[in-house]
């Protein structure tokens, strides 16, 4: 039975990572219906940037570990928001009117080209966040060994994706995005600067891709410039089981996904892990095709 | 014309002769090596190194009273070309031949040579069924394939370990070393025999599931990058359990990743590189192939070539004798731990490479990479 929690804290804790990316899937979704192919690449990038500024600008030494390591996340969420930003205008909008097959090609493109770009960077061998950053600190709850980082970072995870609730259920511009995500010539009708909403969900969700980034490169140490593809497709797969174009669904559905991989490896089979995930999604989207708190009936991409 | 095909019959008696007295003075080895091609500087390594050791034996003597003379043909990395070089070294009188890299070249001379009853010593060919066909003159210095697996079981049984966890990555080379592991344990002690997803980050969810089966060992066959995140989470979970890689896990990186204190006390088997070579022996060889060429090899397969080489000499020297059927015989039979410069040689009935070859390294306090005696 302990070791069943343990698994339980594992799924959760990967889960709020494939959550928060998630989101940025499900947002652009939500108000373009476009699959950001180039998501999981953000997320990348928010990984080495955040290496990068960790390392040059010596951050933790100068003003404490805590406040370095929010300046540092502070830092790398505007940056990956202003490339999220760019992306849109550059590979998304001039296609905004033309057939969706384009904007679905543009968005694997720019996802390649984030890949190599990182590649050429920073290079093809998997670099490592300086150790002795964080303290390990393991916490007894119930008999269960919890790392104290592990317990953080779903914590973050949870109220990043609880502000975004927030954000657009309860503000000015989080109802401008939920009626741009409705019925973008209707919302143009009522005033609403739809190209200023599309920018902000662009910059919005990308962020929280790169906070992620931030936050797996601080925990595990490793990155490398094809991470972003796992996890996106995690993300993605995430996205969909939840209810793609749901806020809530995007995070139920990464917690959701977390917790049945890491059972399934747990009961069933480690190598079958994956299998066993994607036959969950097969499931509920023959029993709910709009996954579970889809209403709109899913357009085909 | 009576008068021709006598000058023909002294001229061919002459030849005759002459190629005799060519026998009896020189001892020829043939080499058979890519010296063009994509692999040219693998083959230029084994050509350089063989002729090191070939000018050091000659200049204490020769075997027997003869000198020894290396004939080098060139395979170009090419299974056409491999066979005509074959077809030339058979007609040129060697003794026995030295080579080639890459099984699928040796593979197309095999026959060949075995033909002739020519000796052969593959050098850079790793693929199981070489050495499975039953060739009587077919012998090679390097590790074949499966031989790690065989090396790792042997590693598990001396140190006692009666709880093995064996964790593969689902890749041919990792799952192939956990399989030919596995085959050679105890069935009783292995307790644990799965795959991880190469390439994830988060393995907590796998190690508690092997802390599950108290294992007193984790063996795994999977590479560094993943080895790494391994140690690193396991550490994180406070389980001093310890770990075991394949030679997949000798990258430093894995240090990096891992951090110093989670690394330290991994270990893990591997054939040794060339600068890990440190028996006077060796190290006198190698320091005369750096005087003479400013580098060392560049990788450990040219040096089996030099084993090879060694091999085969001492068998002509203690057998006293060039005849294929009695060097085969004493290779395979009689060589028994001789040293060579990757370690002892010595051959079993199929004609591999046995004797210590695969060596273990561990992970000291300082995060370096310390091969065990």
């Amino acid at each position: 039975m302990e070791e069943f929690f343990q698994q339980l804290t594992n799924g959760l804790a990967v889960g709020g990572i494939y959550a928060l990316i998630a989101l940025g899937y499900t947002m652009v979704y939500g108000v373009l219906k476009l699959i950001n192919f180039a998501h999981g690449d953000l997320f990348t990038i928010g990984a080495f940037l955040g290496l990068t500024l960790l390392t040059s600008l010596g951050l933790t030494d100068h003003i404490g570990p805590i406040a370095g390591l929010v300046v540092l996340a502070v830092m790398v969420v505007v940056l990956v928001g202003v490339i999220g930003f760019l992306l849109e205008r550059i590979a998304y909008r001039p296609l905004r009117t033309s057939p969706r097959l384009s904007a679905v090609v543009s968005a694997l493109g720019a996802s390649i080209f984030f890949q190599n770009a990182i590649m050429l960077i920073w290079g093809a061998r998997p670099l490592v966040y300086p150790h002795g950053l964080l303290p390990n600190i393991t916490i007894d709850i119930f008999g269960l060994e919890l790392p104290l980082i592990r317990i953080l970072m779903f914590l973050i995870s949870v109220v990043l994706m609880c502000g975004l609730y927030y954000l657009t259920h309860k503000t000015r511009i989080g109802t401008a995005i939920r009626a741009a995500a409705i019925d973008q010539g209707a919302a143009k009708l009522m005033g609403i600067d739809v190209n200023r909403v599309i920018s902000l969900v662009f910059m919005i969700g990308p962020a929280l891709g790169g906070a992620a980034g931030v936050m797996v490169g601080l925990y595990y140490g490793q990155i490398n410039f094809t991470m972003g593809w796992l996890y996106g497709l995690k993300a993605f797969t995430a996205a969909i089981l939840g209810g793609i174009g749901n806020i809530p669904g995007a995070m139920l559905g990464g917690l959701l996904l977390g917790v049945v991989e890491s059972l399934g490896a747990a009961y069933i089979s480690i190598a079958w892990k994956d299998a066993i995930s994607f036959l969950v999604l097969i499931l509920i989207l023959i029993v709910r095709p709009t996954g579970i708190l889809g209403e709109r009936v899913a357009d085909k991409v | 014309m009576k008068r021709f095909m006598h000058v023909m019959a002294m001229g061919l008696i002459a030849t005759m002769l002459m190629s005799s007295a060519a026998l009896a003075d020189t001892i020829k080895i043939g080499l058979q090596a890519p010296l063009t091609g994509k692999y040219a500087s693998e083959g230029l390594d084994m050509k350089n190194l063989v002729e090191i050791l070939a000018a050091k034996v000659n200049a204490e003597g020769g075997i027997n009273g003869k000198q020894v003379e290396i004939i080098a043909e060139d395979d170009a990395f090419d299974p056409k070309t491999a066979a005509l070089a074959a077809q030339r070294l058979v007609t040129s009188g060697v003794v026995a031949v030295i080579g080639t890299y890459g099984s699928a070249i040796t593979e197309a001379a095999q026959d060949i040579y075995d033909e002739e009853d020519v000796i052969q010593i593959a050098t850079g060919s790793t693929m199981v069924r070489l050495t499975e066909k039953g060739l009587a003159n077919f012998f090679r210095t390097c590790p074949r394939d499966d031989s790690q697996g065989a090396a790792a079981a042997e590693v598990l049984k001396d140190r006692g370990y009666k709880r093995i966890a064996i964790l593969h990555d689902n890749s041919s080379y990792a799952k192939g070393l956990a399989d030919e592991t596995l085959k050679r344990l105890d069935k009783d002690t292995v307790v644990f025999f799965d795959a991880l997803n190469p390439g994830e980050q988060d393995y907590n969810t796998i190690l508690t599931k092997i802390k599950g089966t108290n294992p007193d060992i984790i063996f795994f066959t999977g590479y560094f990058n993943e080895a790494g995140l391994l140690l690193r989470q396991k550490k994180e979970m406070k389980w001093d359990v310890p770990m075991m890689g394949g030679d997949a896990t000798n990258n430093l990186d894995l240090v990096k990743i891992a951090g110093k204190d989670a690394a330290k006390g991994f270990f893990f088997v591997s054939p040794p590189g060339v600068t890990d070579l440190t028996s006077p022996f060796a190290i006198e060889v190698l320091d005369k192939y750096k005087t003479k060429y400013n580098v060392l090899p560049a990788s450990i397969w040219s040096v089996f070539a030099g084993d090879a080489f060694l091999a085969i000499t001492e068998a002509i020297r203690q057998t006293k004798s060039t005849d294929p059927e009695k060097l085969s015989d004493y290779l395979r039979n009689h060589l028994d731990e001789y040293p060579g410069l990757t370690g002892t040689i010595a051959f079993d009935e199929k004609g591999d490479r046995a004797g210590k070859f695969y060596r273990l390294s561990e992970v000291d306090a300082n995060g370096a990479f310390v091969m065990l005696p």
